[in-house]
């Protein structure tokens, strides 16, 4: 059964359309790479499905449906329930993944306060398990603020936040872009880790086709506002329809030759 | 710690270089003091007196060992004594400060109360009609000479409605006015700097972040917002106390009330410069007072310095 | 993150400028009713008549008369020339020593640097209208030492200007491929340093114009500054206090003079910000 179904989704910012007609669902526990260059509009569309657009961009048509609610109808204090809880996100951006001057572990509790009835030593409790499974598991962790976090430790930590109610669907925003290489492949395997756990579904944008390739069950491909191509991840790789999901294949470094050469310099080191 | 410290000496040292050149300043100073110390006394002068004093003072020695004296003595506190009422200066000074002190407070509460509201007001509704209110009343009140503000409300609530006194100090009513005159006069510029403050900070990616965890908006304006913004207000703060300690100078003297500031423009009118004297030494001290507050308060809202600090000892 | 592209840029740009240049018109207007003060002026401003105390507004006297039958109109005008005069003399002079020293000492650094920022962060320390006011008091009340005192304390904020502009530029690239094409050191400050120097400089000594006619005239009204009977706009409503009850002109024309002009200089400055792109501090 679909968890998250987008209908026919078009975004305006005043007479510009940003996103066109958008169509596609995720499955219960199901992990869809939204793929696509800057500007494509996958931000966007991520970005209204928590209802959280900044405000000069307007929904002008279409529909949002979670978990059997029309979200599109939802007043905002219905849609707090479950931002946060149900949907939740982490960003490409792990510097502003939390406030400067707050404690992390004061974060965290100020989620689990909001959207649930734990008493202050069962949050406490639920925060420092939670950051225990993304390898944070200090104290000082708890602690700490911000800034004395690296970027790893820092998406790290967000993950845990957004994880840590156990929602349905996470929205992973680019959650890599920003990163080295080996934060990055550990942060994705945290995620995909922690999906195994909770059984929640992924939106996963990003424009790198070697991450999709390694997790995604479902793709779907935007362009200038539009899906060009969605199916799983077998049939478009394996069979392109879309002249544009060609010229994106194209793009990228052959995918099986570059990692093997890598693996040869390393197992001599001359 | 250290940091504070380093600027309390800092300001030490900027003292004696303001004390020596206050004191090179009165010794340059055109026209000779003797004469108008006796002027103020107000008997014949003869040149056997003007003598006598000059020798009294010291005004024969070499400045050298005039400066010296004076040096001595001011580290007692000792700053010597009026010509104007011939009590000593610290006394004179110590004894307005608490009324200067007071009405500095009262603006800054006027202030606060007028500034933050609008200014979170302007930045919530930005573009509404309530914003563009916000903006022009800001601009014009930059604009503004808070003297001719304080002008204007003595006409209007002083004489025309008769309900608050225009003059003078002793009770509550007293402050009103020239506090909220000074208050409304500086908050036009802190109306402007909370407003694109918070926009910039509403702007930020930590704030859609804590959108996206589901908190509500006024949690996320008060406790994620509001405290962010705070910290460039209070960096203009601090370096802009000109407008505030010379506001009042201004401020006492339109309302006749019985301050420091009000004290020191009498002082130079009649070439007091023992008064003049103590009164830069005097403000030094507020000065290292309000920096440390300011210094304070900067570093409760920014943990970040706080903690590099702390790794640095 | 989300790009926004919004197709009025065009809208967008073009009404800025227009109020750019209404504002350099009414600055301009301005100078210019200043220079011309004394020529345009229908009477003589320190001209006292007694019997013609405290006249309303009529044909005669446009803006009535003072508590000494004197014109106000006139008063204004030519107290312009000590206001704002005195204000843009304050500026040029302020500039004329901030700008070399903080080339100089940006450009060079070194002890010389060091040397001159100590005397800055002296000066920095301590409340400048304070010291605007002791100087004035110890040097005696007057206009002449009221501008001395401003220059000491205003050339400062300048020279810092100065000097951290000429260190970012001086760390481009542009500069380093100048110095290796061998001009020499003249060259390359007034050619590629004094451009990017003076946009800066020209908002903020727009802004801070504003706030000297505001200190000028607060120092007036408390007496340090212009004495009588030299029209100032300031002086003016001192003078005129205790008379405020049977002309209230005295009152309102001074004010309303000051804050136009401080109001005009604060959008420009406001405007050539946005238009300059310079970076508020």
């Amino acid at each position: 059964m679909a968890i998250l179904t987008i209908d026919h989704l078009t975004i305006n910012h005043e007479d510009t359309i940003l996103v066109n007609q958008v169509n596609f669902s995720i499955a219960e526990g199901e992990w869809l790479a939204l793929v696509g260059e800057s500007g494509s509009g996958k931000s966007i569309t991520a970005s209204s499905i928590g209802g959280i657009l900044p405000k000069e961009l307007k929904i002008v048509s279409g529909r949002i449906s979670f978990n059997g609610a029309d979200l599109s109808n939802m007043t905002e204090k219905e849609y707090r329930r479950i931002r946060g809880k149900e949907i939740s996100y982490v960003f490409q951006d792990y510097q502003g993944a939390f406030t400067p001057f707050i404690k992390l572990g004061n974060q965290i509790d100020e989620l689990l306060k909001t959207h649930t009835t734990l008493s202050k030593k069962e949050r406490k409790k639920a925060a420092l398990s939670i950051l225990k499974d993304v390898n944070l598991f200090d104290e000082r962790i708890y602690n700490s603020y911000p800034f004395q976090l690296s970027g790893g430790q820092l998406q790290r930590a967000a993950i845990a936040m957004a994880v840590v109610l156990k929602p349905k669907l996470l929205i992973a925003d680019e959650p890599t872009t920003a990163l080295d290489s080996m934060s990055a492949s550990r942060v994705l395997g945290l995620i995909a880790k922690l999906k195994q756990q909770m059984g929640c579904a992924v939106l996963f944008i990003t424009h790198d086709l070697r991450h999709v390739k390694k997790y995604a069950n479902q793709v779907a491909i935007m362009k200038q506002g539009k899906v060009v191509e969605q199916g799983s991840k077998e049939s478009i790789f394996e069979n392109p329809q879309h002249d544009y999901t060609k010229q994106l294949f194209a793009a990228i470094p052959p995918l099986r030759e570059t990692p093997s050469r890598l693996f040869m310099i390393s197992e001599n080191p001359a | 710690m250290k940091q504070l410290f380093k600027r309390i000496i800092e300001l030490i040292i900027f003292l004696f270089f303001l004390s020596f050149v206050s004191f090179a300043l009165m010794k340059l100073a055109p026209g000779d003091p003797t004469r108008y110390m006796l002027d103020v006394i107000d008997v014949q002068t003869t040149e056997e007196q003007i003598e006598e004093l000059r020798e009294e003072l010291g005004f024969n020695d070499s400045i050298y060992v005039q400066y010296w004296n004076w040096l001595l003595r001011f580290v007692q506190l000792d700053l010597g004594e009026s010509y104007m009422t011939k009590k000593p200066v610290f006394d004179e000074l110590w004894s307005r400060f608490p009324s200067t002190l007071a009405i500095t407070f009262a603006s800054l509460v006027v202030m606060t109360l007028v500034a933050v509201p609008i200014g979170t007001i302007s930045a919530i509704y930005k573009d509404r009609w309530i914003d563009h209110i916000g903006r022009v009343l800001s601009l014009i009140g930059a604009a503004v000479p808070s003297f001719w503000l304080g002008l204007l409300f003595i006409e209007f609530f002083s004489i025309k409605l008769d309900w608050l006194p225009s003059m003078g100090k002793g009770t509550f009513s007293h402050m009103m006015l020239p506090s909220i005159t000074l208050g409304l006069a500086m908050s036009a510029v802190y109306i402007r700097l909370l407003r694109s403050s918070l926009l910039e900070t509403l702007g930020q990616d930590f704030i859609r972040s804590a959108r996206a965890r589901g908190l509500s908006n006024s949690r996320i304006f008060i406790f994620h917002a509001f405290r962010y913004s705070l910290i460039p207000v209070i960096t203009i703060f601090g370096v802009s106390l000109g407008s505030l300690l010379g506001g009042t100078v201004v401020i006492e003297v339109l309302f006749a009330y019985p301050g420091i500031g009000k004290f020191v423009v009498d002082a130079i009118g009649k070439r007091d410069y023992p008064i003049i004297q103590g009164y830069i030494l005097f403000m030094g001290g507020f000065v290292i007072i309000i920096n440390l507050l300011v210094d304070l308060s900067y570093r409760y809202l920014n943990p970040e310095i706080r903690l590099k600090e702390a790794d640095r000892q | 993150m989300i790009v926004v592209r919004p197709n009025n840029v065009t809208k967008n740009i073009k009404r800025p400028q227009f109020k750019l240049f209404g504002m350099i018109v009414l600055l301009g207007l301005i100078i210019i009713l200043t220079l011309v003060a004394p020529l345009i002026a229908p009477y003589d401003p320190t001209e006292v008549q007694l019997t013609e105390r405290l006249k309303p507004m009529s044909s005669e006297n446009l803006l009535g008369t003072d508590h000494m039958g004197r014109d106000i109109l006139s008063r204004i005008l030519v107290g312009a020339q000590t206001t704002v005069g005195t204000s843009i003399l304050v500026i040029v002079l302020a500039l004329s020593i901030g700008l070399p020293v903080g080339l100089i000492s940006g450009y060079i650094g070194g002890a010389l640097d060091r040397f001159f920022m100590r005397i800055v962060d002296a000066l920095l320390a301590f409340p400048d209208f304070i010291i605007a006011i002791v100087l004035s008091g110890l040097l005696g009340p007057g206009m002449f030492n009221l501008v001395l005192a401003l220059v000491v304390v205003k050339w400062v904020s300048y020279a810092r200007l100065v000097r951290s502009t000429v260190i970012s530029e001086n760390q481009k690239e542009y500069i380093a491929v100048a110095k290796i094409n061998g001009l020499s050191s003249i060259k390359i400050l007034s050619k590629h340093m004094i451009p990017h120097v003076v946009g800066n400089l020209v908002v903020y000594a727009s802004l801070d114009l504003g706030k000297v006619i505001l200190v000028i005239a607060s120092l007036s009204y408390i007496g340090l500054g212009a004495q009588p009977p030299t029209p100032e706009w300031g002086a003016m409503l001192n003078e005129g206090r205790n008379f405020f009850h049977n002309a209230p002109q005295l009152m309102y024309i001074p004010g309303i003079a000051i804050m136009l002009v401080v109001l005009i200089l604060n959008l420009l400055g406001d405007l050539l910000r946005d238009r300059l792109d310079v970076k508020n501090k």
